[in-house]
């Protein structure tokens, strides 16, 4: 409205010659406008490639070629005491192909099959062949092949490189060193620990740079850790057991030095890691012990006084406790003395033994030793001790020969160690531990004067009762056997056992325990019998005469038992 | 038309525009080149790497073993039992002969004294 009324009064009032003025003002100011905006475009355009300019030179080049897939995925290396590498980060190459940029099908397929010669050559053709902008030809390349492809100079094809998990022993160290998923992440053993202990939440955060991360050291002796594995390949082999599984613990530090479980796998190709036999029956599967478990009820009636080395039991006839009655397997149908009872592995010695304490007594003793709670080290494969809820008589007499309490045979090798080094329970651990960080986290359970017992009684069961065949000149071997029947739909099976042999080397001064279990060993000809004596021990002995001298251990032929009789007194 | 000082002016600019031109050019060279190490040293990395996992799996014990036993009639290689160990100071003194005395005076520059004893004044 105000727009027309204006502009009739703009006409009215340039009727005159006002009008030409009027006009060519209006048309020069326009023309004035025009240039500058022509100015003020060009210099927009002409400041936008300058500064467009400035910003390409003051900008880093990317760096050439594929960066680092995936950070997040990187791990330390696991190495043993001695610096061996047991996990380490290897870079595979993985071979893919743009078929768009694929000149040549016929000739780029010909030249890769001469590298890999399993490829699919129709499938693989066709893909060469089909539109697509990206495709894996083949993941995880050894660095060999690799090499050969980039040689051949194939246009169109390139690598990405992946990161992946080795492990140079393979099955070796399986059940310690553990596995890691597709992700890197560790899912069992050693390597979930290491993700436990906050590499995952490094790695979440991206922090996890594969220089600045220092290799994990483990307490396991590599060259060790293989003679205990291939012993027990040989024993499930010879006696057709089927699990085999063996511990070397340092009796002062409690590090573990060696464990195997077997059947295990591979780490590399862990297609039946999840089997049910192939646990580590060591930390994670709990047995009836059987006659190792003596020893124990042995160093608690010593270590309480009810029973000294030269106390006597009758063994002369069986035990009648609620309807069951307890005999011995060697019976000698006599009155033992306590040494005796030990080297013959008298059951009804033992029981009399036990009775000499209180049931109360009895449960408080096997507790403080570690044989009823769950252990306390760095795997998470750690199963828990199973009892019977409430102990009665039958329950003591039973369990002071290592029946009616299931354990970890690694947590038997940690009491057994206790009894044998002086007194000291101390926790096993998988990682580096020095005698005074053991030490001052130990708790005494016996006094020294009962290991002291315990040694010599350890030691003559090797001179001259069931564990003769451990011994090895020079290393002062003692030992303990055990047979146990297994529990079959319930009942005690006469044919199924599971054996132990309990060992401490050199035992005038234990520096390690060993402890070597079979489940269900057959006898090796017909005939013979599948007692702990003769399957286990013999293992146990091979292991420390393959494995002492790595160990540390100086041979010696001057001791005499004798000696340890009168320490023990 | 063109006073001095501006020919001079120009013949500076067009010499600071060069010399900035090849500095940046340098540059660039140089960041190439240290890129091309950069490479270089993540290859290097990564093969040392390889070769570690090479070396350990070629010194796995389980393998050392397989070849001991393989090569066992060329190599006659046996484990070391307990009593093939020993310390020098379990080692027995050694029994003293009349000539390692001799000899050791000998060498300690001992020569005979000057006193006459009666089998050679004679």
């Amino acid at each position: 409205m105000i727009g027309r009324w204006r502009k009739k009064r703009l006409d009215t009032a340039g009727d005159d010659g006002g009008r030409i003025v009027i006009d060519g003002l209006a048309k020069s100011s326009g023309g004035r406008g025009r240039i500058v905006m022509t100015m003020a475009v060009f210099l927009c355009l002409y400041g936008a490639i300058a500064g467009r300019l400035v910003f390409l030179g003051m900008q880093e080049l990317e760096e050439g070629g594929p960066g680092p897939s995936r950070v997040t995925a990187s791990r330390p290396d696991i190495i043993d005491r001695n610096g061996e590498v047991l996990a380490t980060d290897i870079n595979t190459a993985s071979l893919y192909a743009e078929p768009r940029r694929i000149v040549d099908a016929d000739e780029a397929l010909e030249k890769l099959l001469t590298i890999l010669p399993d490829l699919n050559v129709e499938q693989t053709y066709n893909r060469l062949k089909s539109d697509a902008g990206f495709i894996w030809l083949r993941r995880q390349l050894s660095p060999r092949q690799q090499q050969a492809i980039m040689q051949l100079g194939i246009p169109g094809v390139g690598f990405r490189t992946e990161k992946r998990r080795f492990y140079p022993g393979g099955a070796t160290a399986a059940h310690i060193v553990g596995l890691v998923n597709v992700d890197n992440k560790g899912i069992a053993g050693m390597e979930k620990y290491i993700d436990d202990q906050g590499l995952a939440d490094l790695q979440a955060t991206g922090l996890a740079i594969p220089k600045d991360l220092e290799p994990v050291r483990l307490s396991i002796d590599l060259r060790v850790q293989h003679i205990l594995r291939d012993e027990l390949e040989q024993a499930m082999e010879r006696y057709r057991a089927i699990g085999a599984g063996a511990v070397v613990l340092s009796a002062r530090t409690g590090e573990v030095l060696a464990m195997a479980s077997l059947p295990d796998y591979d780490p590399n190709n862990p297609f039946n890691a999840h089997e049910k036999d192939r646990l580590n029956r060591m930390s994670a599967g709990v047995y009836e012990m059987g006659s190792t478990f003596k020893g124990f009820t042995l160093a608690m009636a010593l270590d309480a006084g009810t029973a000294s080395l030269n106390s006597r039991f009758d063994a002369s006839r069986p035990i009648q406790i609620a309807r069951h009655t307890i005999r011995d397997f060697h019976g000698k149908g006599r009155v033992l003395t306590v040494p005796e009872v030990f080297i013959y592995s008298s059951n009804i010695g033992t029981a009399r033994m036990a009775e000499t304490v209180s049931v109360e007594q009895h449960r408080a003793f096997f507790r403080s030793i570690g044989l009823l709670d769950r252990m306390h080290t760095e795997l998470p494969e750690v199963a828990r001790p199973t009892e019977p809820s409430q102990w009665k008589r039958i329950h003591q007499i039973t369990i002071s020969f290592g029946h009616g309490v299931a354990t970890t045979p690694l947590q038997t090798a940690m009491s057994a160690a206790a009894m044998l080094n002086g007194g000291l329970l101390i926790q096993p651990t998988f990682l580096p531990r020095t005698e005074g960080q053991a030490e001052a986290s130990a708790t005494r359970v016996i006094k020294e004067k009962t290991s002291a017992m315990m040694r010599y009684l350890f030691r003559l069961n090797v001179e001259k009762g069931s564990g003769r065949r451990a011994e090895v000149p020079g290393y002062f071997v003692g030992g303990k056997t055990g047979t146990a029947e297994k529990v079959v739909n319930g009942r005690y099976s006469n044919d199924k056992r599971f054996n132990a042999f309990l060992a401490g080397f050199p035992v005038n001064d234990p520096e390690y325990v060993v402890l070597v279990v079979l489940d269900e060993p057959k006898p090796e000809k017909p005939g013979m019998s599948a007692t702990s004596g003769l399957n286990t021990a013999p293992v146990v002995g091979n292991i420390i005469r393959r494995s002492a001298a790595l160990l540390g251990v100086k041979p010696d032929f001057g001791h005499e038992s004798g000696a340890l009789l009168v320490s023990s007194q | 038309m063109f006073r001095t000082t501006d020919m001079v002016l120009i013949a500076v600019m067009v010499c600071a525009a060069g010399f900035t031109y090849m500095t940046k050019h340098d540059a660039e060279a140089e960041l190439s080149k240290l890129r091309k190490l950069e490479a270089a040293i993540r290859f290097e990395e990564e093969t040392i790497d390889v070769l570690k996992a090479d070396w350990s799996l070629l010194t796995q014990p389980a393998r050392l073993q397989k070849l001991a036993e393989a090569y066992r009639d060329e190599l006659h290689l046996v484990p070391v039992e307990a009593h093939q160990i020993g310390r020098l100071d379990e080692l027995p003194a050694r029994p003293l002969r009349i000539e390692d005395i001799v000899a050791e005076e000998a060498m300690a520059g001992g020569m005979p004294d000057g006193v006459t004893t009666g089998s050679i004044g004679q």
